[in-house]
């Protein structure tokens, strides 16, 4: 199985608890024979590529500097986003099985790569803006909770860590209560559940 | 028809949605594109009462629901519009069995479409930079424009070829870039004059009489009044020109100098001999075209001067200030006249000079519209577009890319 994590953050750029969460689940799925390519951001701190524990991690930086916010640094990083997984896609006779998108930042690039490579994507919620930003409903808001529906609805499975989220994502959402998987980072076969989802989509996706 | 090669079109703006002068750009190159062969998609912004998908001209348009997603501000709102043209565009060229073979993307409104795009499906990217922040705000003043100066700069690094519609504008881009020179490529805007076709044969005399006397000449002025369009030189230029010949100034456009410049005609004592006629709809504008003795570009500043063009295309003789496209639009004393920029005196003497002589206004006229048909003509600027889509596809056929996409 070959799979293309995407996630703002990795070690050693650490935002939240994120980074250290997928580095962890990355080195699991490589023991387990999974192919781990993780692309993310880099802002001149790192080296472009690391593949140590086996994961293949590709960082990339956005080539407009200059920002007036996080949406339009998100919006133009994910193009570049899109570049790297599609070189990774066309680099391995176009056979890659899943992404794994955490969070809302590159749910644009996965939704652009599903619909012109046929990836499918599992989007891995780990907080919402809802819950973010205690309701808050501007624009700059009600922009970004738009990118996270538009993964909801695009993605084939969504995973979450609590029973609260899922029913979160529920109430805020109205997605379906079957599309969202629960694996507790606690527990003792986290890699075992993740796989479990993972091959529920790629097998969803090759199955037409 | 059979189609040697396909194009999928990025826009922000196609017929109806107008804007400003990509819509009627984009709409003109496809059509003519479509003419000569090649198979067109347009991927482009929704307008009310317009088709999500409909077939203009053998052109497949295709419009994306743009306003969905709540924006701060209108940079955000372009880049969100982008978010949703490139996942409808993605599904579009997987439903065509990934059959398009170069993508086109018009100005920084569509570019992060375009850049993704290029790279999913591995296609040469051709960019069209119609304007640039850099020139529009005259610097680079704020963060806000700065990021648009460098989604700017992105775009024209990841497409294959820049093109420009003036020898003005390719040296403006490169400059402001730091692009090489074999990038760039200057393809001319055109002008469609068989809009005009239909007022050839028409009696004018009963119109013409709304603007002017039947002795006096019509010296024609089209555009937005304000500073860079150089309204006030043409108006410092009419007791000059009024010296030499009997003839009413007549000006069409709207603009924050309007006020000034009535003020400015009232203060000559020339109100009966300016007409401010405010803005009018094309039929009106094709038809003053038509019956001008001079349609004058005065312009202290143009990356291309269509209105020229389309003076041009009316067989009405053209003064143009020496600038920007102005300048390569026009052949001195072939073509139309050139006068000096910001100089009412110089101004003043080109437009006599057409008006003194019917026979010299004739032949420029004659000259005009040879060059409009030679150089600006849409079929043209197809056919050598269309060759530069070949010759890239030429060089992307020896790439990795066309062996692994």
């Amino acid at each position: 199985m070959r799979v293309i994590i995407l996630s703002w953050e990795y070690p050693p750029r650490m935002v939240g608890q994120l980074a250290e969460y997928v580095r962890n689940l990355a080195g699991q799925l490589v023991k387990e024979d999974v192919e781990t390519y993780v692309v993310t951001y880099h802002d001149y701190l790192t080296g472009g590529h690391d593949d140590s524990d086996g994961v293949k991690t590709i960082r990339v930086t956005n080539p407009v500097r200059t920002h007036i916010g996080v949406l339009t640094w998100v919006l133009t990083l994910n193009q570049e986003i899109e570049r790297t997984a599609a070189n990774i896609y066309y680099g391995s006779a176009k056979q890659v099985d899943l992404m794994d998108t955490y969070d809302w930042h590159f749910i644009p690039a996965a939704v652009t790569l599903k619909k012109s490579l046929g990836i499918p994507f599992v989007y891995s919620v780990e907080s919402l803006e809802e819950h973010r930003s205690h309701g808050a409903n501007s624009p700059f808001n009600m922009a970004i909770k738009s990118i996270e529906w538009l993964g909801m609805y695009e993605a084939s499975k969504l995973l979450v860590k609590s029973e609260w989220m899922k029913n979160e994502i529920y109430k805020i959402f109205k997605v379906p209560l079957e599309k969202v998987k629960v694996v507790s980072s606690e527990s003792p076969h986290l890699i075992k559940d993740v796989l479990g989802v993972y091959k529920s989509v790629a097998e969803g996706a090759a199955s037409g | 028809m059979n189609h040697d090669l396909s194009v999928m079109m990025f826009s922000w703006e196609f017929p109806p949605r107008i804007i400003g002068g990509i819509s009627p750009h984009v709409y003109y190159l496809s059509r003519s594109l479509a003419r000569n062969g090649v198979k067109v998609y347009v991927v482009t912004c929704d307008f009310p009462g317009a088709p999500q998908h409909e077939v203009v001209d053998d052109v497949e348009v295709y419009r994306v629901d743009s306003y969905k997603n709540p924006s701060p501000d209108f940079a955000t709102w372009v880049y969100l519009m982008n978010m949703n043209m490139q996942k409808e565009a993605a599904a579009l060229v997987k439903s065509l069995d990934n059959k398009v073979d170069v993508f086109h993307a018009h100005d920084w409104l569509v570019a992060t479409a375009g850049i993704g795009l290029k790279h999913v499906f591995r296609r040469p990217l051709f960019a069209t930079m119609h304007s640039t922040e850099i020139g529009r705000r005259n610097g680079i003043n704020s963060d806000y424009e700065r990021m648009i100066h460098e989604t700017e700069a992105w775009l024209t690094y990841e497409a294959w070829k820049v093109i420009c519609c003036s020898d003005y504008m390719v040296s403006h881009v490169q400059w402001a870039f730091g692009l090489p020179e074999d990038k760039l490529i200057m393809v001319p805007n055109g002008v469609n004059n068989e809009v005009y076709a239909k007022y050839e044969n028409e009696d004018l005399s009963q119109f013409r009489r709304r603007f002017a006397l039947p002795e006096e000449k019509i010296v024609l002025f089209v555009g937005r009044l304000v500073y860079e369009k150089g309204v006030h030189v043409l108006v410092n230029a009419a007791p000059k020109i009024l010296e030499k010949a009997n003839a009413k100034l007549v000006i069409v456009g709207n603009g924050y100098m309007k006020d000034q410049l009535s003020a400015l005609v009232k203060s000559m004592g020339l109100s009966h001999k300016v007409m401010f006629t405010g803005f009018v709809d094309d039929e009106t504008l094709r038809r003053l075209q038509r019956c001008a003795d001079v349609s004058v570009v005065p312009s202290l500043f143009e990356p291309f001067g269509i209105v020229a063009l389309e003076a041009m295309a009316a067989k009405s003789p053209v003064v143009v200030s020496d600038t920007g496209g102005l300048s390569e639009i026009v052949e001195h004393d072939v073509s139309g006249v050139k006068a000096y920029v910001s100089n009412p005196d110089s101004l003043a003497w080109a437009i006599t000079r057409i008006l003194a002589d019917s026979g010299y206004a004739n032949w420029v006229r004659a000259n005009a519209y040879k060059r409009i048909q030679e150089k600006y003509d849409w079929d043209k600027i197809a056919q050598y577009t269309k060759a530069i889509y070949k010759n890239v596809l030429g060089e992307y056929s020896k790439s990795f890319w066309a062996r692994t996409s």
